[in-house]
């Protein structure tokens, strides 16, 4: 056992587990926080995403002894109270969410993307989607509300 | 998940420790997006892991003098590029751009943004997959590698690095330093151009590195192909043959020699009558693309 400290959410978290957990295996086991979910579980789907010190990574091929000293926000961390964040409040008003399961994943990699660049081009949020893999929405609807997340962002900004 | 124990040294003395314990699997990691996939699939079952993405320098992209070991005899600056270094963080590097423009756009096409954000150039290197995006690139900047062991560092070239899927010329206990990239004349042309069955999360089913330099006289090419041997391979046929030219017929012939060096397998991404295929239309591409450039 060893103990691996971290922000979480702008919460300093402690804890002690085994080293070769996986940071998506402790957000879902071990601190209960299910938002983030498991999909392939080997870095391909995207369905694990969270945002690493500023940046969208794959929680399911992240050793947990890696965030150490780390700046970790998933998708627990956006809402202000009952407040969502523009990106979650444009999916749901886009009618972007079927099942759900993609959608946290989706939902942070489009965080990441424009808290750095709020002006990002079409081909980058086309990218992003690209990243992950979605079964029941055909995409279209997740484009639109990306887009309206991104007019939505810029016009506070 | 087979277990493994975890260990993030602070100094080289320390990595070299904790990868030379005796009786015991032990192999360095950087990036983790290889390794733990490989794991769960348990196609490695290491003992424990030692994360050097923290050793000093080990992140550096600049510009140095030529070595005693690497880069020697080089009249201006290589190109230095940290194992550590992330692939998102070279793909932007205007140094990388400048210098080594096909190796920029190779990192580029590796896995995703979220992947790219963590695995380094060491990794793709060390896991040298035949498909690796990064290593025809390297083969065709004739870059060099910089390794260190416990006792000594040496220099080996890119061309004689990789031996097959997933064996290197490393030798245990050693750990990968940095590539160093020789100096290319101004106007130095290059191209990366990859197929895959998806965009991004799937490896190329064929990967294609050209660079064009100007020489006396025309331009002196350099080929190098992925996913269609058992390491990353350079053409030297199709490169002698475009020496003498690059009109439509000679472009021809040098997609056919480049397609007579490849030798593809069937497997789970494509067939190997498809790689050939897609060599032949990767290699016309990329040739036509650099001439297009070509002043």
């Amino acid at each position: 056992m060893e103990s691996v400290t971290f922000t979480l959410n702008g919460v300093p978290r402690t804890v002690a587990v085994e080293p070769g957990l996986m940071l998506l295996d402790v957000l879902r086991d071990v601190l209960h926080l299910t938002g983030t979910k498991r999909g392939c579980d080997n870095g391909t789907c995207g369905a694990c995403t969270v945002v690493v010190n500023g940046k969208a990574v794959k929680s399911c091929t992240f050793p947990l002894a890696k965030a150490d000293g780390a700046e970790i926000t998933t998708i627990e961390g956006l809402a202000q109270g009952e407040h969502l964040h523009p990106v979650q409040q444009a999916l749901v008003d886009a009618g972007a969410i079927q099942c759900g399961f993609c959608t946290p994943g989706i939902v942070m990699d489009l965080y990441a993307l424009f808290e750095t660049q709020p002006d990002a081009p079409q081909q980058k949020i086309d990218n992003v989607l690209n990243r992950h893999l979605c079964r029941c929405t055909g995409y279209e609807t997740i484009a639109e509300a990306a887009h309206l997340a991104q007019e939505r962002i810029k016009e506070t900004k | 998940m087979h277990p493994f124990d975890y260990y993030k040294p602070k100094d080289f003395d320390e990595a070299f420790a904790m990868l030379t314990q005796p009786g015991k699997k032990v192999i360095p990691l950087a990036g983790s997006t290889d390794i733990i996939p490989m794991v769960r699939d348990e196609r490695w079952l290491p003992d424990a892991v030692v994360d050097i993405k923290g050793l000093p320098g080990l992140r550096d992209i600049k510009l140095v003098d030529s070595g005693p070991l690497c880069c020697a005899g080089q009249t201006a600056q290589c190109l230095y590029i940290g194992a550590a270094a992330r692939m998102n963080e070279i793909a932007h590097s205007e140094l990388v751009q400048q210098y080594a423009s096909v190796l920029a756009q190779a990192a580029q096409e590796v896995g995703h943004e979220q992947v790219r954000n963590r695995a380094t150039l060491g990794g793709n290197m060390g896991t040298a997959s035949p498909a690796g995006d990064t290593l025809s690139a390297l083969l065709v900047l004739e870059a060099d590698v910089l390794v260190k062991g416990k006792d000594e560092e040496r220099c080996i070239p890119a061309l004689k690095f990789f031996l097959g899927p997933r064996k290197t010329a490393l030798q245990p206990g050693e750990i990968i330093l940095g590539v160093q990239v020789p100096p290319l004349p101004e106007g130095t042309l290059g191209r990366y151009l990859r197929i895959s069955r998806r965009k991004g999360a799937d490896l190329a089913i064929v990967g294609l590195s050209v660079m064009a330099i100007p020489a006396e006289g025309g331009y002196q090419w350099r080929i190098g192909l992925g996913a269609v041997a058992p390491t990353p391979i350079r053409v030297p046929e199709a490169e002698t043959i475009l020496a003498t030219g690059h009109d439509e017929a000679t472009v021809e012939k040098a997609i056919q020699a480049t397609l007579a060096a490849a030798r593809p397998i069937d497997d789970i991404r494509a067939t190997a009558a498809y790689r050939r295929e897609m060599v032949v239309q990767l290699t016309r591409r990329a040739l036509q693309d650099i001439i297009a450039q070509i002043p």
